[in-house]
């Protein structure tokens, strides 16, 4: 009995293998395709499959390496944060009641809640300085040249979505260093001429940070500002994949402008004989790095995790904000050391350099001969690498001390029949000598 | 709008009391002749709530205010500037009068209590002019009551008054007393609540030496005094060994340990030094003394370790709603051995501390079951890194094999 059944399951396997090996090419595309996981029985008409194929035949310029390897990091680290923040938002209740103790049951009651968090906190600090590093690469091989220079703007714009996603986020854990730090920055928006109290206004929605500021950052990070990422994303590959990646840096205008020609589907890619396949060589490549860049996430995760501060409370000043994101770190330097004119000026030089290749448009592309550019992009990056590492060091900072309003000239007057007249003062009043116990001196 | 103006035109031709200003008792100067010699007064008096009552400078000083000669001001029933005596006896006509009082709610026997205070006796018996009399205290024209933060006798400024003569050295030297009450008083307990703390519940001077009556407590009467306040404790002490032989045999009761106008807390770690007062080091009590420290400074280190645990724990973000009802329940134990402390009673400290310990302990074991999984999640590395390296060096070589790197 047993053996029968047996030999019919095996039968059955073996029949279902053949039906699979026979109908379809073998591999694992065949058994995806025989399930109608892609192109396949859905819908001959469309070439998915074609696509697909040349896709991973695609062969970049030999040039093409490691160094490449930022732009990759960066994605890479937004789709981390785009896959963490989906987990977190199952459990996060973006409410002033809620927020902290749901990130409290997130972190310490969740399994594998912490290693989420604290993942989406540190992808989002190594997003910061990969980016940088991303567009370091590109300053200085001058990739941003023409015909490349609007990808630089569609990375500027990426950039700032960045700081707005980092900017945003901060405020959620809803912590007495989130609220404060957010405070603080609000405070900084609003003394900045013109628009700058409408903005402030505009984003906290109260004459405080409050509620309705935790509603509206929640939005904008998880709604709005995602939206904004993708379209831009989008924009920035398509246009990647049309230009090509730079070539080396030289003095000479590109022999094969293949970027007039390309488009993504339908024309044949001039690179077919020369450069490297994507599929294996680069794929390879990538294989390495995302590895590589998940396991250190997840090693900063578990080693370095953000503690969860006091729950945030308007009416108390804490004794100091820890700073837990490197745009903070590296604005706390700057305030701290160069004060408010300081930072506005190093955030004035990083736009200048940021809106540089608008105006340098000569075809030279060699860092060597480009002294100025070169130059201020090295101190920038000095600068901005030394504030971050003392910004690390200070880590903790108190909050600007603002003036308090003079609360004890409004202080109800006491009953006098408290104070008791100067004969009846009886033990009516009088303490238990339990009380002196109860609060503890420090 | 023209209505508007009209009516509001109307109210100002109005004469009206400003606001904010009682209307005055006092005739006008003009009419009423002490002022127009006198004027300086004026002020003074007419701020204190004997000007209020309706009460006037003839009431107290007699003489004429009509007449506008002095001669003739100063004739008849007229006392001028009365002497201490004087002063107490003008006081104390109408102030132990209970019919007059009645409508005021005001006790009637300061003069009763201040014949038996030292300063009564000193004042009534002996004349002498050291003592202070009823102005001395209450100013004699700004009279104000006790709950006006202007007067002398309002609780923050009543230490400050009795040490405008408890301070002076010369006077305090020819009945032998100290000086340094005040600046004791200042850094003690009482004086922490009241001044730093605005408690008005912690006792001024008066608080334990009374007010018109104002005498040293007795030796035996130590214990009652403070009792007033401290009932719990003062019950505790009643029940141990020293409880009887400070009420009868005038041991030195509260003060032995906590002195007097310092009122020094005593720290758990200072508990045994304070035995060796009055007994000798090796002594059974002595022993005691020591045993007892050592319970409370156990529990005293308990209650830190749970208070540094729920920190850790709420740095690591874990609801500590349970733990920190732990900790209330382990600090209600330890204000009780606070008080029990004082009955000597070491088996109830022991069962108090028991309760301490087991509810601090509940707090710790929750930061060290966190501190564990802190642990578990750097092991967790292990197979991350493992997993990874092996990924990179099988890409390596796959790398290699095809000749691109």
């Amino acid at each position: 009995m047993i053996k029968k059944t047996l030999r019919v399951v095996v039968e059955r396997v073996v029949q279902l293998w053949d039906d699979l090996t026979e109908s379809t090419d073998a591999g694992l595309l065949g058994v995806a395709r025989f399930f109608g996981l892609i192109y396949g029985p859905i819908d001959r008409s469309l070439p998915i499959d074609e696509a697909f194929k040349k896709a991973l035949r695609y062969r970049l310029a030999a040039h093409v390496g490691w160094r490449q390897m930022f732009g990759g990091i960066t994605y890479l680290l937004f789709m981390v944060l785009v896959v963490t923040g989906v987990l977190l938002a199952f459990y996060y209740r973006p409410s002033v009641e809620e927020a902290y103790p749901s990130i409290q049951h997130i972190v310490s009651e969740v399994s594998f809640g912490w290693l989420i968090r604290d993942t989406h906190v540190w992808a989002a600090n190594l997003l910061v300085i990969a980016v940088l590093a991303h567009m370091a690469r590109v300053f200085f091989e001058a990739a941003y040249k023409p015909p490349r220079e609007t990808n630089w703007l569609i990375g500027l714009l990426l950039l700032f979505v960045v700081l707005a996603f980092g900017s945003t986020g901060y405020l959620l854990p809803w912590d007495q260093w989130a609220y404060w730090t957010v405070t603080e920055v609000l405070d900084a928006i609003s003394a900045v001429p013109l628009l700058g109290a409408m903005l402030a206004d505009a984003l906290a929605g109260d004459v405080i940070v409050s509620g309705a500021t935790l509603s509206r950052f929640f939005s904008l990070h998880v709604i709005v500002l995602p939206w904004i990422a993708f379209a831009l994303l989008i924009y920035h590959f398509t246009l990647v994949r049309r230009r090509g990646i730079a070539p080396p840096a030289s003095s000479e205008v590109e022999d094969s402008p293949n970027w007039r020609l390309s488009t993504a589907w339908t024309a044949e890619e001039h690179v077919e004989e020369g450069g490297t396949p994507f599929f294996p060589n680069h794929m390879l490549r990538l294989l390495m790095v995302t590895v590589l860049v998940l396991a250190v996430l997840t090693t900063l995760a578990a080693l370095f995790p953000r503690p969860v501060g006091d729950l945030a409370d308007p009416y108390t000043i804490p004794d100091e904000l820890v700073s837990t994101w490197v745009p903070v770190d590296v604005s706390l330097a700057l305030v701290r050391f160069l004060g408010a004119w300081g930072f506005t000026l190093f955030t004035l030089f990083a736009l200048v350099l940021a809106l540089l290749p608008l105006f340098d448009r000569r075809l030279e592309r060699r860092p060597r001969q480009r002294p100025v550019a070169t130059t201020l992009g090295l101190a920038f990056l000095v600068a901005f690498a030394l504030a971050w590492f003392v910004g690390r060091r200070l880590r903790s900072v108190p909050p600007t001390t603002r003036p308090q309003p003079e609360i004890i000239g409004q202080l109800p007057t006491l009953d006098p029949p408290f104070l008791g007249l100067a004969e009846g003062r009886s033990n009516e009043l009088a303490p238990s000598g339990v009380d002196a116990f109860k609060t503890r001196e420090p | 709008m023209v209505i508007a103006v009209v009516l509001y035109g109307t109210q100002i031709c109005v004469p009206q009391p400003a606001l904010g200003q009682t209307p005055q008792v006092m005739r006008a100067d003009t009419t009423y002749g002490c002022l127009m010699c006198h004027a300086e007064k004026r002020r003074s008096f007419s701020t204190g709530i004997h000007s209020d009552r309706g009460i006037q400078c003839d009431d107290c000083h007699g003489g004429n205010p009509e007449a506008f000669e002095v001669p003739a001001a100063h004739q008849g029933r007229f006392l001028g500037d009365p002497t201490k005596l004087e002063t107490v006896q003008l006081c104390s006509s109408c102030h132990s009068d209970a019919d007059q009082m009645r409508q005021f709610g005001l006790p009637t026997g300061q003069l009763a209590e201040f014949r038996t205070s030292r300063h009564g006796q000193l004042l009534l018996e002996e004349s002498s002019i050291d003592a202070p009399t009823c102005t001395d205290c209450h100013d004699a024209h700004t009279i104000l009551p006790p709950e006006d933060a202007r007067s002398n006798v309002y609780p923050t400024n009543i230490p400050g008054t009795c040490a405008r003569c408890h301070q002076d050295g010369d006077l305090m030297a020819r009945y032998g007393m100290a000086t340094d009450q005040f600046a004791e008083y200042r850094h003690s307990a009482h004086g922490v609540g009241l001044f730093d703390r605005l408690n008005f519940a912690a006792p001024t001077c008066m608080g334990c030496h009374g007010s018109h009556a104002a005498l040293p407590p007795g030796v035996t009467e130590v214990v009652n005094v403070c009792d007033r306040c401290h009932a719990l404790v003062g019950r505790a002490y009643a029940q141990g060994p020293h409880g009887v032989p400070s009420s009868e045999d005038g041991l030195p009761g509260c003060l032995a340990c906590h002195s007097n106008h310092g009122t020094e807390r005593v720290a758990p770690d200072g508990i045994s030094a304070q035995c060796t007062n009055c007994h000798e080091p090796d002594s059974p009590a002595a022993l005691v003394g020591i045993e007892l420290q050592e319970g409370v400074v156990q529990a005293s280190q308990d209650l830190d370790a749970a208070e540094h645990a729920i920190d850790e724990l709420l740095l690591a973000g874990v609801q500590v709603v349970e733990a920190r009802f732990r900790y209330q329940s382990a600090l209600t134990s330890y204000s009780q051995m606070a008080l029990v402390q004082h009955s000597l009673d070491l088996e109830t400290l022991d069962d108090l501390a028991r309760e301490v310990r087991s509810n601090s302990e509940l707090v710790r074991a929750r930061a060290e079951v966190r501190a564990e999984a802190r642990w578990e999640h750097k092991l967790f590395l292990v197979p991350v890194w493992f997993l990874a390296l092996a990924t990179v060096a099988l890409a390596w070589f796959k790398m290699r094999d095809i000749g691109h790197w």
